[in-house]
């Protein structure tokens, strides 16, 4: 049993760290433009499904130190989202049967899409670009980040399953 | 005790959750500063590794972008470097336009040529030396390898050259041994860029063999005697058995020249001198050695060709001072009589040029 969580974890790691060299990467050699995909949400996203609110909150909250960080128009801001993310995204496995690649893919829509809304907001964004951003900019980003995870948990399925057992 | 456990973890995850918002809260209502400060610590240190990760991505993915530029920069220097070769051409043009100077001595109007696009660029030519600089209609154009043509119009700071290769144009000539004479023109190719010169008017009892060179033979007044104007490369045609036209090679290309000078008030007598052939030591030490030749001495001869062409000068200078009052056209409108000069000696007989 310790040695089976001891693989999962290892597998996690892995996954993530896969996840950080796409994010950092990849990313930057396949895609261009504001509509990549982001690799770093995936994995928040995933990590959440599987661990559980109080860790993805507080892995939220790393993740968006970080993006503030990277971007520091309004530092904090993509902490908040990132927070909020990925409490929200622990907390809906209780309401959706989550081991499915369409609803992980409508996971990670939503969580894009959600935290673009919040770090917009929370940036001080105008009603004009607030709009834009969320009816187009958003839903392609979140569109693209969707699709990006879909392959991988195609790929790597059984190292973001999540065990309810856990 | 699982319900207990549970409890302790939902609990934890609100606390979690709660400081992690709260702290998400109080970066951002703290003050830009810091967060900049914050923020730029994070790259330094914990984001370094991925910061770094992602420059190296950024350079794989301008990679294509740096070999198009190195090979442009690659195709730029080759082009440099065909430039040079055409920079070497232009030095060299320039030094034996400088070299030309001092042989010629005072007199001269340098000039550059103000390339055009038209296709009838070859047939006149814009340079930027115009009457401010002295330059006046009817002036000579040359070059170090011979005659390009005359100044049409004069400008203040530029003026136009008519060529050799314009339809008007037209030289009275000599061979270089003084022997044959007549009026050189252009062919009527229309082709600005293949337009040959043809050396007409002569006799039909009088040949040049090829490679003969021809000179202006100073009558009219506006091309002084001894501007190399061509080299016979054959005969053109016979006309009813009494002129006989040669095809001339012109000695200056007015499609490739880039620097001439505008003969204004340059001495007569120089003219000849400044464009005899030169050998320098490459030369000599390149021509095989020849069989000793006694230098040429004076003989009365060749003082009666001096004489006559000294006379023949003056008959120049009468007739380009008759001339440039009844006729301003630069077009020489007779050809020079035929003068037999005494045999040349046997080094010039080729055309070698004037001495």
């Amino acid at each position: 049993m310790t040695s089976a969580k001891a693989a999962n974890r290892l597998q996690l790691t892995v996954a993530l760290g896969l996840l950080l060299f796409l994010q950092f990467y990849a990313r930057p050699r396949l895609f261009e433009g504001r509509y990549a995909p982001d690799f770093v949400m995936v994995g928040l996203v995933l990590l959440a499904l599987r661990s559980g609110p109080g860790v993805g909150a507080l892995a939220g909250f790393i993740v968006g130190v970080g993006s503030d960080a990277l971007s520091p128009a309004r530092f904090g801001a993509a902490a908040l989202a990132n927070t909020m993310v990925g409490y929200l995204a622990a907390l809906t496995r209780a309401f959706f049967f989550a081991d499915n690649v369409l609803v992980n893919a409508g996971f990670l829509f939503g969580a894009v899409w959600l935290r673009d809304l919040i770090v917009l907001v929370a940036s001080g964004s105008g009603d004009q670009g607030l709009a834009t951003s969320l009816l187009i900019d958003a839903p392609l980003r979140a569109l693209t980040t969707a699709l990006a995870g879909t392959v991988l948990l195609v790929l790597f399925g059984g190292w973001f399953r999540i065990r309810l057992d856990q | 005790m699982a319900r207990g456990t549970e409890r302790w973890e939902s609990r934890r995850d609100t606390w979690l959750f709660a400081g992690c918002m709260l702290l998400s809260a109080l970066a951002l209502l703290m003050p830009a500063s810091w967060g900049m400060a914050v923020a730029a610590g994070l790259r330094t240190t914990a984001l370094a590794p991925f910061v770094w990760l992602q420059e190296r991505a950024a350079e794989g993915r301008t990679s294509r972008t740096r070999f198009r530029a190195v090979a442009s920069e690659r195709d730029s220097l080759a082009e440099l470097s065909r430039t040079l070769s055409g920079l070497a051409g232009e030095n060299a043009q320039l030094r034996s336009l400088l070299n030309l100077k001092v042989r010629i001595g005072p007199g001269f109007i340098p000039a550059e040529v103000l390339r055009q696009t038209l296709p009838t660029d070859g047939r006149t030519l814009l340079l930027d030396a115009g009457r401010a600089d002295g330059v006046a209609p009817l002036d000579p154009v040359v070059t170090p390898e011979g005659l390009i043509g005359a100044i049409r119009e004069v400008d203040q700071h530029t003026s136009i050259a008519m060529t050799w290769a314009h339809p008007e144009f037209r030289v009275s000539a000599v061979s270089a041994n003084g022997q044959v004479a007549g009026i050189v023109g252009p062919t009527s190719t229309g082709d600005a860029s293949r337009t040959g010169l043809e050396f007409r008017a002569i006799t039909y009892r009088d040949t040049l063999t090829d490679g003969s060179v021809v000179i202006a033979s100073g009558l009219g007044g506006v091309y002084p005697r001894g501007v190399p104007v061509g080299t016979v490369v054959g005969v053109e045609r016979e006309q009813l058995g009494w002129e006989r036209v040669y095809r001339l090679r012109p000695s200056a290309q007015p499609s490739i020249a880039g620097h001439v000078l505008i003969l204004h008030g340059a001495t007569p007598l120089r003219i000849p001198a400044a464009f005899a052939p030169r050998r320098d030591s490459l030369d000599s030490a390149l021509v095989a050695p020849r069989p000793p030749v006694a230098a040429p001495q004076p003989t009365p001869v060749d003082s009666a060709a001096r004489a006559r062409r000294r006379r023949l000068r003056a008959d120049s200078a009468a007739a380009a001072a008759a001339a440039a009052a009844s006729d301003s056209a630069p077009a020489e409108a007779e050809p020079a009589p035929v003068e037999v000069l005494p045999p040349p000696a046997p080094a010039a007989d080729t055309g070698g040029g004037v001495r």
